[in-house]
């Protein structure tokens, strides 16, 4: 397949550790058919684009492969007892997988103990459940798929020097202060571009204002500043704005890849984002259920993909509009590695 | 003789600010006997049972019940003392059945410190001794009180504040809100704890009314008590130039 | 002839007996409540007649109704607590803040090394505080009780960010999370809980003098007064029953989920009006029952876990909940 060479920074890796699967589901002679398969799937709150992508992926593929798909959501943003409930009321059932992504790291465990008792499969997406309250609770997670943030920020931190050149000053804008997510962007960032100056991190809480007002502080304490990162898409617009009162054009990186940050790509108002598939992790999710509920070797973890999106390629990631508005660059440009699909029997 | 009287009150002064609601009020009552006070709106006669009941305390003046002297500071004390008020707005809770009600805030109990559970037998029980004891027929003491009619409701406030051996009884427009049929019964009432022993204060704008039940009369007009008489020595006419102060001879009681 | 006579007092005696049972019957029926309270079974048994045809193989089974029973147990302890706040003709809005506040103390409690029940009781005690200061609010200053109570709901949120730093407290101990786990027969520990607090809450509202006074304070507080109750006594002690409870539940809560969260869980509160609602308790104050709220939060819980199992999307679910909630009041209302 041709790649297009400015767009791929796409490194996805694969940890070589295969789970093998014991029991029953080993054992039988013939695979599973696929409209056999039943899949549970747990989501967070529906009020994230982020997870909306996910949920896309996962009813989308799970049509593409002729599964059958329950995809539930917590009854609230912070409902982890609702959430459990959910999977609980689920469990009982006769589905052959569950895939689950926990409202915090720990409210899930006794659940999934419970599914493992049945003998049945649990995928983990996006946020980890906590291996010491899982297996406190007897619980086992066949497969999980997540992003990772730190590659995604080291690989804006190589391009952006590409752009800058080497020994310039870079202003930091992160989201919450000790957030995981944003501290893993901002540390990738400052690998990526190491022998740069850094200014910040300052802490914007992902708010588009809050960061403007930062940018305005931190340009004029640092008129020399040569470009900025934000550790999302809603800060590097806050950013944009605060530079183009100042009077300046230099380059702004934001990470997550929404529709508006899309736009403001091609409007040049930010320069590049870094932009993750939350559908490709509902896809991927689907299909380790499947490859379980086959029998088949499931691969232990597996980081979805990332991608750069800047002028060169953003009609491209434009044209590849979900139906629903969020996220349009569902599926990542090109040809991107996916351990699971080759392994799905039809 | 003091003795004589159930309650006594002399001289109660009652000043809000530089107001003389009271103006040095002397009346009293006897067990056995119905009183009615009667007077315009204005002439001070709530003031006068809110005194009395404990509600206000009186800027000068005394109360006498049974001959001794009392300090009222709260409407709880008065109730120890042995005096019950009906209010016009009867203070029954709608949502409580009629024995809750009778027994609300003494509620009879068993067991110990504070592990004490409701005795609902007892209170049932007692219910409807104190409604027979008065003649008031209501079809279930475990009914709500919303459902009752307003001459029910009267019967029920008054067995309320009869039943816990109260001396005297002060009535704030008992028949008022009631229809000529329900304003019998409730009379039938007064007459009988009067021959109970009670002695019945009772405030009315209902002439005939205070004719027919009163044993005495006070007249009250611009915080003044105007005259105190023997009801069988007056009549309508009297009452009413007394009240609106057409007649200027005041009575000596 | 005596015989006679004896037959006809006997017989007249029957009659009256049968009168009387006739009277009785027809004094409940005419009473709105034993209508409400039996509406929210009736809406119970037909969601689980509904579910059980439609998923017969997967709603019917002991695991499943087990599942109910343990989703049901937490909200069913914190809608005590909003019974009797409504019951007063207040409400409670701090209910699931003041728990994420006794989850967080709990936490705190933990990490020092303290042991489950001092870890447990301090949870309690910082329910105990908030509500207490709820109630005092409320009746010594007076101030409407759905503006404390919202304050409060800010207020608890706000300290148990504060104290966690907003960062969850893990909480992995075998003998908690066996209270979750483990079950007697077929009924989770969980629920056997929950149920002995609603048979006492049933006890102290329905056999007790304080039952009594909160219902006159709910329903007149003016002839309550005029009564010689304290009105400021009853409030203090209804919300800090109602905190005290918010924080037992937060002990529950990590025995559920293995960690003491700092984010307030808002599907608490809201779930705990609507079961109040559900089961028939005046939001004017002063007339309510225990079981009525009991039976809605197991109907509410049954609903969820019903059209999660035939594959309901989230979206619709929120819907439907809201449906049977508007729908059930407004039976409630046609029959009273």
């Amino acid at each position: 397949m041709k790649k297009n060479r400015l767009l791929t920074l796409a490194i996805v890796s694969v940890t070589a550790s295969a789970l093998v699967l014991g029991g029953s589901a080993a054992a039988n002679a013939a695979p599973k058919s696929l409209k056999s398969i039943k899949i549970a799937a747990v989501v967070k709150g529906l009020d994230n684009p982020f997870f909306i992508g996910i949920k896309e992926g996962i009813e989308e593929t799970a049509l593409k492969y002729g599964v059958t798909v329950n995809v539930q959501a917590a009854p609230g943003l912070n409902d982890d007892i609702g959430q459990a409930n959910k999977l609980d009321s689920l469990a009982g059932q006769k589905y052959d997988c569950y895939i689950i992504i926990p409202i915090s790291s720990n409210n899930l465990s006794q659940a999934i103990g419970k599914i493992t008792k049945k003998g049945k499969f649990v995928v983990n997406i996006d946020s980890p459940v906590d291996a010491a309250s899982l297996k406190a609770a007897g619980g086992k997670i066949t497969s999980f798929v997540g992003t990772d943030n730190k590659a995604a920020g080291k690989a804006g931190g190589v391009s952006m020097v590409k752009l800058i050149g080497s020994g310039k000053k870079i202003g930091l804008i992160a989201g919450l202060a000790g957030n995981v997510t944003s501290n893993a962007r901002i540390d990738g960032f400052k690998a990526g571009a190491a022998g740069s100056t850094f200014v910040g991190p300052e802490n914007a809480d992902w708010d588009t204002t809050k960061a403007l007002d930062k940018a305005n502080a931190m340009l004029l304490a640092n008129p020399d500043i040569a470009a900025f990162f934000a550790a999302n898409d809603q800060m590097a617009q806050g950013i944009s704005k605060a530079v183009k009162a100042a009077g300046k054009n230099i380059p702004i990186y934001g990470v997550d890849g929404i529709a508006d940050a899309l736009v403001e790509v091609k409007a040049g108002n930010i320069t590049a984002t870094i932009s993750q598939y939350p559908y490709v992790m509902g896809q991927m999710g689907v299909q380790a259920c499947i490859i379980a509920a086959q029998g088949g070797k499931v691969p232990k973890s597996t980081i979805t993909p990332y991608h750069i999106i800047n002028k060169s390629n953003i009609d491209k990631a434009l044209t590849n509009k979900s139906s629903r508005g969020f996220f349009p660059n569902q599926l990542p440009p090109g040809n991107y590695d996916n351990p699971y699909a080759k392994k799905i029997k039809k | 003789m003091m003795a004589d009287y159930a309650i006594e009150c002399i001289d109660i002064v009652k000043s809000f600010g530089s107001v003389e609601a009271l103006k040095g009020v002397s009346i009293n009552a006897k067990a056995g006997e119905v009183t009615a006070l009667v007077g315009d709106n204005g002439a001070g006669k709530s003031t006068l049972i809110k005194c009395i009941s404990g509600v206000y305390l009186a800027t000068s003046g005394e109360i006498r019940i049974g001959g001794e002297v009392v300090h009222f500071s709260s409407p709880e004390d008065a109730r120890v003392a042995g005096i019950e008020t009906v209010y016009q707005n009867l203070s029954l809770i709608e949502d409580l059945t009629i024995w809750q009600n009778l027994f609300l805030n003494r509620e009879a109990t068993i067991g110990f410190g504070p592990f004490r559970i409701l005795n609902k037998a007892k209170m049932r029980a007692d219910a409807e001794t104190m409604l027979k004891n008065l003649d008031v027929h209501i079809p279930s003491i475990k009914s709500r009180t919303r459902g009752l009619s307003g001459g029910q409701r009267q019967a029920v406030a008054i067995c309320r504040a009869v039943g816990w051996g109260s001396k005297v009884l002060i009535m704030d427009e008992p028949t008022a809100a009631l229809g000529a049929r329900e304003s019998v019964k409730v009379e039938e009432l007064i007459k009988k704890m009067k021959s109970q022993g009670l002695a019945i204060l009772l405030i009315s704008h209902n002439f005939d009314q205070v004719l027919r039940l009163a044993d005495q009369i006070f007249v009250m007009r611009q915080g003044n008590v105007m005259a105190g008489m023997r009801a069988s020595e007056t009549s309508g006419g009297e009452l009413v130039s007394l009240i609106t102060g057409a007649s200027a001879s005041k009575k000596g009681s | 002839m005596p015989i006679n006579q004896k037959a006809e007092a006997s017989a007249h005696a029957v009659v009256s007996a049968s009168n009387k049972i006739k009277a009785g019957v027809k004094e409940k029926l005419k009473d709105p409540f034993f209508w409400s309270d039996w509406l929210v079974v009736l809406a119970l048994l037909l969601v689980i007649i509904v579910f059980g045809s439609i998923a017969p193989e997967s709603f019917l089974t002991t695991y499943n109704l087990n599942n109910i029973l343990v989703a049901s147990a937490i909200p069913a302890i914190i809608v005590v607590g909003q019974t009797f706040a409504v019951a007063t003709a207040g409400i409670d809005l701090s209910v699931s803040s003041i728990m994420t506040f006794g989850a967080v103390s709990f936490g705190l409690a933990f990490t020092r090394g303290w042991n489950l029940w001092s870890c447990a009781l301090i949870g309690m005690l910082a329910g105990l505080l908030a509500g207490f200061l709820n109630g005092f609010i409320i009746s010594v200053r007076k101030i409407n009780d759905f503006i404390v109570t919202l304050g409060m709901l800010s207020i608890a949120a706000g300290i148990a960010l504060v104290l966690s730093d907003g960062r969850p407290v893990q909480v992995i101990s075998e003998p908690l999370a066996n209270i979750a786990i483990g079950e007697f027969g077929v009924v989770p520990y969980l629920m056997i809980i929950a149920f002995s607090i609603v048979l006492a809450a049933h006890f102290l509202l329905f056999h007790t003098r304080f039952g009594i006074h909160l219902l006159a304070v709910g329903g007149d507080p003016d002839s309550a007064r005029a009564m010689g109750i304290s009105i400021v006594k009853v409030k203090i002690i209804v919300y800090s029953i109602s905190g005290v409870l918010a924080g037992f539940a937060a002990t529950l809560t990590i025995s559920r989920i293995g960690a003491a969260e700092p984010a307030a869980n808002t599907s608490i509160l809201l779930n705990s009006v609507a079961a109040v609602v559900l089961g028939g308790v005046s939001l004017f104050g002063g007339r309510a029952t225990i079981f009525g709220p009991f039976v809605a939060t197991l109907l509410l819980q049954a609903l969820s876990n019903g059209l999660t199992i035939i594959g309901v999307a989230s979206y619709y679910q929120y819907v439907s909940v809201g449906i049977v909630v508007i729908l059930s009041a407004s039976l409630v209302r046609t029959s009273q």
